[in-house]
């Protein structure tokens, strides 16, 4: 096979997983060395396709052939699709090329699981030792690892690699034993584990050989079954909490072809995962906890983003004075973000903070204006019912256009 | 009025602005004439050569700001810097913060530059030149703010010991493996190398391109927020984009394959048999 026919067979295997980000790397440079490559912790989208999703890895499989027949997954062992596989060399040659090109930032290389575990994962690092050694690459390497892999395996993908990730693919024990059934949760964990541990024996010792950096993350895929949004976020909370992850990503459940009736046949709508990321955000950067998003069990709304809908439930918090509150206060007042409540803050040191002020730095006003106070400025809606605010600020989605052919 | 020309110049600018500070002169009577305006109010006043009496006291991080917000090609490019450093060096800062009517458009500019900044390190693609005695790796980029001497520096580190050049309709830029030059008027050969290089190998690149698009999340919408559409002709990507969304549409976006994958022929790999053993012919005759 030739090997662009492989590349199209191993992208289009590889587009299920979200994470393309190559931030968050030590810096490197190559200036006045021989090989290639820079990282300085941002990182770069080098294209967008018209999903709307970055481009900043080549990503891809090391092959498509795999012995699990995960339901959610293309390329489980009972689908129908043609298979491929990369020899590692021909990855390195991909990555060397497209980033020259600057077309990419470097490689996330994932793999379906062949012979075994610890043979697949044996050639991923494989890659990255390709990479790092003989062609001195310094460019982003992203590895996903083989959870059931030798520990020690992980170990060494964590030398060469930036970024680890081990996908946790369902937010309950139930539904992995349902749609995942060679995966356990107990080597997901404990791959999580060894990753958790080897960063942090790395952490206070300058001369250490790094370990995997950029930290890592992992991937829930939802829609797949019918586990909810709290139930989620509450995993994902754990997941902060229990393994310093970076990034826990949501890919909504994408419908494969000659789908098994064991998953729906429509995807959740979009903005599903959007809300689950607005709130992912909320618990990464603004405080929150899952436990103030959610009063018990249910979905997010989709109609509101989560800050607004928390706002609305805790109007005592409001009306905030803009020239007195807590910059963590100000942060949770909806359609103000953090770089405005920073602007804010160095502004009221020098004077008054007025409500033009906030005209200028472009935050949304219409859904802030309920919830904040000036030196000139008293909202007439601070009386208003949270019920009759949330029937004007929701979003009233744009009328469809139905298929011609239904 | 007076009238200036600082042809552009950052430090020509400054010289200018600091004279004209010594002088006390309020902004309200200055012009630079790179704005357009020369020929309508040409200078009717003059000053003494010599620096003024005023002693203008301005914070270290002003200077930098400026510098940043300079590289920004548009309307009063020159005065609304004049005008924030006037008001600072008469006590207010607010002139440079967002909150502030003037410093919201000087935010908003070097917004604009640090966005244009990126917008090259992502969008640049440099094309091979083996054997050539000069770059070995050419780009045609067209930046809509002068970002290209200072932004182009991010390639270094990436690029190692190779050689490159980035050519634009107006300065360009040539890293012989030592030293970055940077021409304010790019080269007509520089440039003509960059726009008639040949790609003989540009496919691999399309193909990823087509192949990592799920047609089944179609939203060309958030695509052109992150990737102007200016950009696209300088892409080789760019001109797949419109077919990939004609597709995605009629194909009604049922599952994220690509349609190049679908008429396939499949493969269902059986357990009875063993372990699937890959490293078949297929692998072994590349």
């Amino acid at each position: 096979m030739e090997l662009i026919d492989k590349l199209s067979i191993l992208a289009d295997a590889a587009k299920y997983d979200a994470s393309c980000a190559s931030s968050g790397a030590p810096k490197r440079s190559s200036e006045g060395k021989s090989g290639l490559g820079a990282t300085d912790g941002m990182g770069i989208c080098h294209s967008y396709t018209p999903d709307g999703r970055c481009v900043s890895l080549l990503k891809v499989l090391l092959t498509n052939f795999c012995l699990y027949d995960c339901q959610y997954c293309v390329n489980r062992r009972s689908s129908d699709v043609p298979r491929a596989r990369f020899t590692p060399e021909e990855v390195v040659t991909l990555t060397l090329d497209f980033y020259r090109r600057n077309c990419v930032s470097g490689l996330f290389l994932s793999s379906g699981i062949i012979r075994s575990a610890d043979y697949t994962m044996e050639q991923l690092i494989r890659v990255a030792k390709l990479l790092r050694e003989d062609h001195e690459f310094r460019g982003y390497i992203h590895l996903k690892t083989i959870p059931e892999a030798d520990s020690a395996l992980i170990e060494e993908a964590g030398r060469y690699a930036d970024r680890l990730s081990v996908n946790i693919e369902l937010p309950t024990d139930a539904s992995l034993q349902t749609l995942a059934p060679e995966k356990q949760i107990g080597s997901i964990k404990q791959a999580m584990q060894t990753i958790y541990t080897g960063e942090q024996t790395v952490l206070n010792e300058p001369r250490a050989p790094k370990f995997a950096p950029a930290g890592q993350s992992t991937q829930m895929i939802v829609g797949a079954d019918d586990t909810d949004d709290s139930t989620i976020l509450h995993s994902a909370q754990a997941l902060y909490g229990n393994y310093r992850l970076r990034r826990v990503y949501y890919s909504a459940f994408s419908p494969i072809p000659n789908s098994p009736k064991s998953v729906p046949l429509a995807a959740p709508p979009l903005m599903r995962e959007h809300r689950l990321y607005q709130a992912d955000f909320l618990l990464r950067s603004y405080g929150f906890t899952a436990g103030e998003l959610f009063k018990g069990p249910g979905h997010l709304a989709l109609d509101i983003d989560p800050k607004l809908a928390w706002a609305l439930e805790n109007r005592e918090v409001f009306p905030l004075d803009l020239n007195r509150a807590e910059a963590s206060l100000i942060a949770r007042i909806p359609g103000i973000g953090l770089r405005t409540t920073e602007r804010l803050v160095e502004l009221r040191q020098q004077r008054r903070i007025r409500y033009e002020d906030l005209a200028r730095m472009r935050c949304v006003l219409t859904k802030a204006k309920p919830f904040f106070i000036t030196s000139d400025y008293h909202p007439h809606q601070a009386e208003v019912t949270s019920h009759l605010l949330y029937q004007q600020l929701r979003d009233r989605p744009q009328p469809q256009q139905m298929g011609l052919w239904g | 009025m007076i009238t200036l020309d600082c042809d552009d110049l950052f430090d020509t600018w400054r010289q200018q602005a600091r004279w004209l500070l010594s002088h006390e002169v309020d902004p309200s009577r200055v012009s630079w004439a790179s704005e357009g305006v020369a020929d309508l109010f040409a200078s009717d006043e003059s000053l003494p050569a010599a620096p003024g009496p005023f002693m203008a006291r301005i914070p270290r991080l002003l200077l930098d700001t400026l510098e940043r917000a300079a590289r920004y090609r548009g309307d009063q490019r020159w005065s609304l810097l004049y005008e924030v450093l006037w008001r600072v060096s008469h006590g207010d800062r607010t002139a440079m913060m967002a909150g502030d009517k003037l410093g919201s458009e000087l935010q908003r500019r070097i917004k604009q530059i640090q966005r244009e900044a990126h917008h090259l390190h992502a969008f640049v693609r440099f094309v091979a030149l083996p054997e050539n005695e000069g770059p070995h790796y050419v780009a045609w980029h067209e930046p809509a703010h002068d970002i290209l001497h200072s932004a182009s520096e991010h390639f270094i580190g990436r690029m190692g010991r190779h050689r490159w050049l980035i050519a634009t309709p107006r300065d360009g830029v040539y890293y012989d493996g030592e030293q970055l030059i940077h021409q304010r008027q790019c080269p007509v050969e520089w440039q003509q190398l960059a726009q008639n290089v040949d790609d003989p190998h540009g496919d691999m690149w399309l193909t990823y391109y087509s192949h990592i698009f799920n047609p089944a999340r179609l939203n060309p919408k958030v695509m052109q927020g992150h990737l102007p559409a200016r950009f696209w002709k300088n892409l080789p990507e760019g001109a797949l984009i419109p077919g990939l969304i004609t597709q995605a549409r009629t194909g009604k976006q049922q599952d994220g394959q690509a349609s190049g994958i679908k008429g396939r022929e499949g493969k269902r790999i059986t357990l009875a048999y063993g372990v699937p053993d890959t490293d078949s012919r297929e692998t072994q005759n590349l």
